[in-house]
């Protein structure tokens, strides 16, 4: 027999949060190895509890489920990420793909979706609700949004901060700050630090902020 | 900011009416100034030359009286030698008994200063006052004496009142009797004229304290009105704000009733009623499993079903008070969910465009934009007949804006005249935000609406910083 595949739950409502873990510890194959109220304490603990698959919950205070994602994925690409939401809007599930989760599921569908979910992206496969899948297919009209990580980051590097000095802002690395840049200036069709700036400037992100330039 | 006026600063009202109050009083106690001034200097003209005039005539009716008395006695004198004693004694007698009124007396002096007649003060005749002053240490026998000798002329000085023994002012005539070397003369008390004088002074000081006390109260009334109807307006203006308001509140409460009066119905004809239906079900699947019934599992099952569908309307329902996704991910993902849930329900064919920038507005901007979008897309759905609608949201230099436009029947067909509360509460909201909210015709018929929100009420690049930042 393989081993039992770790999953970690992070949600800020206690009995959604027993819920998930009561039902997932019914089944053999499954280890819940933590369950934790906020998106900081998973940035904190995930890596010393080392779980295969997260199952996020969206809304939590301070630090949300898509920055949490970010920031997870930052230090562990190829972790596989499930969002656990009440809403099946579409734009929460393209948000939430665009910030590099694996999966999107509502809360309130069959218990059965979950474990499904979980053995999905454990094959290395996208999984979304059902219901979900038809509207999430990614607008070629629109240009992509940026993500959380992206806008912090174009912000820090509007203001004329070098990769390095972001990295150490942020606390990542100067390899995953230009990754992040090179994104940025994909999704914007941007080709120059100064025109980020630009960008930013001509779209009132800069101004009132304190920000002299 | 303006919020910030100090609570010293005057309201709009009070300042028209110290605008209107402080020039009038200053005005007139100008007047006033000048009225009294004119007036004073006036009285004090006319009141000198009275005194001059009055003098003057005293002084004409003295040397009247010495010349007639000495024309009088020219016939003695002039006949007379110097040491004629005969004559002299005849013509000292006369000269004493020619005393007049209460006062009025000729006096005789020789050019030595030797009293000769004096028929008021007996006790003087035949001593010498060479050298008497009066008691302010003017020169009196001496300077007579001279006065005589030099060819008659005037003196003034204090005397006591014969009469009375008070001390007052007198102006004498005296002229001279050369040969005989007398000086002769007369005087009169002129103390009567200046206490005239000094009272006419006082009437017209009197007078001029009553002309400011007229002036002054003639102000006061002025500015009486003026407060008056100034506190009136006051008053009235408040009277209808406060109506305003009462009329703008009642508004608002309206709206939270029939708003809560709508979520009450939802949640009890439809939450309510699953819920109720889930119990059931949770019974009837109990009753079975105690009963030992195999077919439990059906309740459950329908149980389940519903829970869910109760979820789902709960959901649908929190979504109507206020869209997750206006709070979650900003106002762009919110109106793209309400631009395409619009089109699926209406059928118009609708687009939205926006900057990749999120969450950069704070929340008053967002939930007040995302609300003029709701009101405009529901004016375009009852009242534009519109086929096509462009919404668009972008950040600028000066700050964001909203723009809708459709290509309808232009302003909804002049609803604006009718049912224009949509647009008032989108007018408002701007305003509150220190906004601007315009509605124009689109070119080739239809109507846009562009709603601009400052830069104040975008966010600070710091605060947009939901990462954690582990090393702080």
């Amino acid at each position: 027999m393989t081993n039992p595949v770790k999953v970690m739950i992070v949600d800020d409502h206690p009995m959604v949060a027993e819920g998930i873990q009561s039902i997932l510890e019914s089944y053999d194959d499954i280890q819940v190895v933590g369950c934790l109220s906020n998106g900081r304490a998973a940035i904190d603990q995930f890596e010393a509890l080392d779980p295969d698959v997260i199952l996020m919950d969206l809304n939590m205070p301070d630090v949300g489920g898509l920055s949490a994602t970010e920031i997870v994925l930052e230090r562990r690409p190829d972790m596989r990420i499930v969002i656990l939401s009440m809403h099946d809007n579409p734009e929460y599930i393209s948000s939430a793909l665009s910030h590099g989760a694996m999966g999107y599921i509502l809360k309130d569908v069959p218990t059965d979706e979950i474990k499904l979910a979980i053995d999905q992206v454990m094959q290395g496969q996208r999984y979304l609700c059902t219901g979900a899948q038809g509207s999430l297919e990614p607008k070629d009209t629109a240009r992509e949004a940026l993500t959380e990580r992206e806008q912090t980051i174009l912000l820090e590097l509007a203001q004329g901060r070098a990769n390095k000095e972001v990295a150490a802002i942020l606390d990542i690395s100067v390899r995953t700050v230009e990754t992040h840049r090179k994104n940025i200036k994909r999704k914007l069709g941007i080709s120059s630090t100064a025109g980020l700036t630009r960008y930013a400037m001509e779209h009132g992100v800069l101004q009132g902020t304190g920000v002299r330039i | 900011m303006r919020r910030l006026f100090s609570r010293l600063a005057p309201t709009y009202a009070q300042k028209l009416t110290l605008l209107a109050a402080v020039p009038l009083v200053l005005a007139v106690a100008g007047i006033a100034i000048v009225v009294a001034l004119q007036a004073k200097a006036l009285a004090d003209r006319e009141i000198n030359t009275l005194e001059n005039q009055l003098i003057a005539a005293k002084k004409v009716e003295l040397r009247n009286y010495v010349t007639q008395a000495r024309n009088g006695f020219y016939f003695v004198y002039g006949s007379a030698s110097p040491q004629d004693d005969a004559a002299k004694a005849q013509v000292t007698q006369i000269l004493s008994a020619m005393i007049y009124g209460d006062e009025g007396q000729f006096f005789v002096y020789d050019f030595d200063g030797t009293a000769l007649v004096s028929p008021r003060e007996t006790d003087r005749i035949n001593r010498n006052f060479s050298g008497e002053t009066d008691s302010s240490g003017t020169p009196v026998v001496n300077e007579l004496i001279r006065i005589a000798r030099d060819g008659g002329g005037y003196h003034t000085y204090l005397w006591r009142k014969p009469s009375t023994g008070v001390e007052a002012q007198m102006i004498t005539y005296v002229t001279s009797f050369p040969s005989w070397r007398w000086a002769v003369g007369t005087g009169v008390f002129i103390d009567d004229i200046l206490s005239s004088v000094a009272s006419a002074r006082a009437d017209v000081l009197a007078r001029v304290q009553r002309t400011f006390l007229y002036i002054g109260a003639i102000t006061l009334a002025a500015l009486f009105l003026v407060f008056g109807t100034g506190m009136l307006v006051n008053l009235r203006e408040r009277r209808l704000a406060d109506a305003k308001l009462k009329k703008l509140t009642q508004r608002v409460f309206d709206a939270q009733e029939e708003e809560r009066g709508r979520v009450a119905r939802e949640l009890h004809d439809g939450i309510s009623q699953i819920l109720v239906g889930v119990r059931y079900a949770l019974e009837n699947a109990r009753r079975r499993l105690d009963r030992g019934d195999r077919r439990a599992a059906d309740p459950l099952g329908k149980g389940i079903d519903s829970l869910g569908q109760a979820i789902s309307e709960v959901r649908r329902i929190s979504r109507d008070l206020r869209p997750g996704v206006l709070d979650d991910l900003g106002l762009g993902p919110a109106l793209k969910t309400l631009v395409d849930e619009f089109s699926a329900r209406t059928g118009i064919a609708c687009q939205f465009n926006t900057v990749v920038f999120r969450n950069r507005l704070d929340n008053d901007a967002k939930i007040a934009l995302y609300r003029i979008a709701q009101e405009a897309l529901t004016n375009i759905e009852r009242h534009a007949g519109a086929s096509k609608v462009i919404v668009d949201l972008r950040g600028h230099r000066q700050g964001a804006t909203l723009e809708i436009s459709d290509n309808g029947r232009g302003i909804y067909g002049g609803i604006q005249s009718s049912g224009g509360l949509g647009l008032r509460n989108m007018q408002e909201r701007m305003d509150q935000l220190g906004g601007t909210l315009s509605l124009v015709a689109a070119q080739g018929g239809g109507t846009r609406i562009k709603a601009t929100v400052p830069l104040t009420h975008l966010l600070p690049p710091e605060s947009s910083l939901t990462t954690p930042a582990p090393n702080s």
